[in-house]
């Protein structure tokens, strides 16, 4: 069986649900709204992504970027006081509806997170293949593969293939990011959401997971939080701005950057408050 | 607590608002040397220098400011249409020096109908002062004015350049003085592009103020 073969198996899919894209959008955020107990952290917010696109989610700390790309994959679930009320659409698919199975949600939307957390125990290879076996994929050859393909979808195969058996640990941070976003890859996601993912990073570092996010788009959809104004503005094709729970401005890049409609995006990006 | 960025900012706008002056003083000067015979080649020649070197030094400081703060949205807008508006007004000088070069080179040119150029002059004066006006004010409706006005100038220089031709075609050659009609289309000319660059001016203020190219340009 091919990678190709196996990312096209039922088990891999959503079942017998149809993959078509709500009116063309890859992803569809409707009238989503977001609790931590009594705290309402997300309010009423509303936008689309493309595919193949790079979206940027920006604002001041505290604002909902985070609990937000949480909600776009049922993360968020994880913590127990979080409540959801919404829909957030992956092609057109309500993840929230109530036969949809958040593990396979998770698959089909990865996630790397600020901080690049290896699996400390585990080989450079296992690190990539370790979501593969976890899925009860036992084919070596195939797994072989995936972890290849995914190594070099994540530009560290030629760093890192003649010592496969080290640590993940043992490579550098940059490098940890993108053998987690290799990891993220091998379970051939179609979105890829990014939470801050080169903060923890050197400027060197952090140019190659901006420069491999270009890479990525062709392939697939990639939502990113980031507090970086300039990596926003380099790296995507839009920016959504988030303030106190709310999505304040979604549009082109360049429009957001260039000339923001609201008051309030102006003066965030320019320094003013935040 | 002042950004950074907003220091640079303000050296800018000052710079900006002494270049305002300078070249509006030469083109002045300029028309009234023709006017009245006066020799200012050597101080307008000056200022259009002093005019090129702020210009530089706008785009200099203007490199600067995007480099080390990466300005957005307005700050960016206003950045860099500041290249754009120095640039204007460097031309306003150096096309203030090609004028009285035209008058030193011409000679003597007391005697020739001067009334074409101090029409035209009179409204890309207003043109120039209206376009200082829009920055110092914000104005993003100067544009539009000025481009009504520069219609008009286009149709005078249209004009005079018809009836510069026909009494040439008409007139005893031996009255005819070339140098009238020569240093007068020239300056006309000089006029007509200086009433171009207040436009550019204009739009640079319509897009500093609402992020859109002016709907003329």
């Amino acid at each position: 069986m091919s990678s190709e073969e196996y990312a096209n198996t039922n088990s891999y899919k959503l079942s017998s649900l149809a993959v078509t894209k709500r009116h063309g959008y890859k992803v569809s955020v409707r009238n989503l709204n977001s609790w931590f107990g009594s705290k309402q952290a997300l309010k009423d917010i509303n936008f689309d992504v493309k595919e193949n696109t790079v979206t940027a989610l920006i604002g001041p700390s505290g604002c909902g970027k985070t609990t937000l790309i949480r909600c776009l994959n049922r993360m968020n679930e994880m913590t127990s006081s979080a409540t959801v009320k919404g829909s957030v659409y992956l092609d057109d698919i309500d993840i929230y509806a109530n036969n949809v199975d958040p593990v396979i949600i998770k698959r089909r939307m990865g996630m790397v997170f600020q901080k690049p957390n290896p699996f400390p125990t585990m080989s450079i290879y296992d690190n990539v293949a370790a979501g593969l076996k976890l899925n009860g994929i036992r084919d070596k050859a195939l797994i072989r593969e995936i972890v290849e393909e995914s190594l070099k979808g994540a530009v560290l195969w030629d760093e890192v293939k003649d010592e496969l058996g080290k640590p993940g640990l043992s490579l550098s941070g940059g490098q940890q990011q993108r053998l987690c976003i290799a990891r993220a890859l091998a379970m051939q996601p179609e979105v890829l959401l990014m939470d801050e993912p080169t903060s923890a990073l050197d400027p060197i570092a952090s140019a190659k997971i901006e420069e491999l996010m270009n890479e990525l788009r062709k392939e697939l959809t990639v939502i990113i939080v980031t507090h970086n104004m300039q990596q926003a503005a380099r790296v995507s094709n839009h920016t959504a701005f988030m303030y106190l729970g709310e999505l304040v401005e979604y549009g082109p890049t360049k429009q957001i950057f260039e000339n923001p409609q609201k008051e309030l995006t102006e003066r965030y990006i320019s320094g003013k408050f935040g | 607590m002042t950004r950074l960025l907003d220091l640079g900012i303000d050296r800018i706008r000052n710079i900006i608002m002494d270049m305002a002056k300078l070249s509006e003083k030469s083109v002045t000067t300029a028309i009234e040397s023709y006017e009245k015979g006066a020799s200012t080649k050597k101080v307008i020649f000056e200022w259009s220098e002093q005019l090129r070197v702020l210009q530089d030094e706008v785009g200099d400081l203007a490199i600067e400011l995007i480099a080390r703060y990466q300005p957005v949205a307005t700050d960016l807008r206003f950045i860099r249409s500041c290249m754009e508006i120095a640039y204007g007004f460097s031309r306003f000088g150096r096309y203030a020096y090609d004028i009285v070069d035209v008058l030193e080179t011409m000679g003597s040119i007391a005697n020739c109908d001067k009334s074409a150029v101090l029409e035209m002059s009179c409204t890309v004066r207003e043109m120039i002062r209206i376009s200082v006006q829009a920055l110092q004010s914000k104005d993003k409706n100067a544009a539009e004015k000025l481009y009504q006005m520069d219609d008009t100038v286009d149709a005078l220089y249209r004009k005079y350049l018809r009836e510069a031709i026909t009494p040439y075609e008409k007139a005893d050659k031996g009255s005819f003085d070339p140098r009238c009609y020569i240093s007068a289309l020239l300056i006309l000319r000089y006029l007509e592009r200086i009433s171009d660059h207040a436009c550019y001016i204009g739009d640079s203020v319509h897009y500093i103020i609402t992020g859109m190219s002016s709907p003329r340009r």
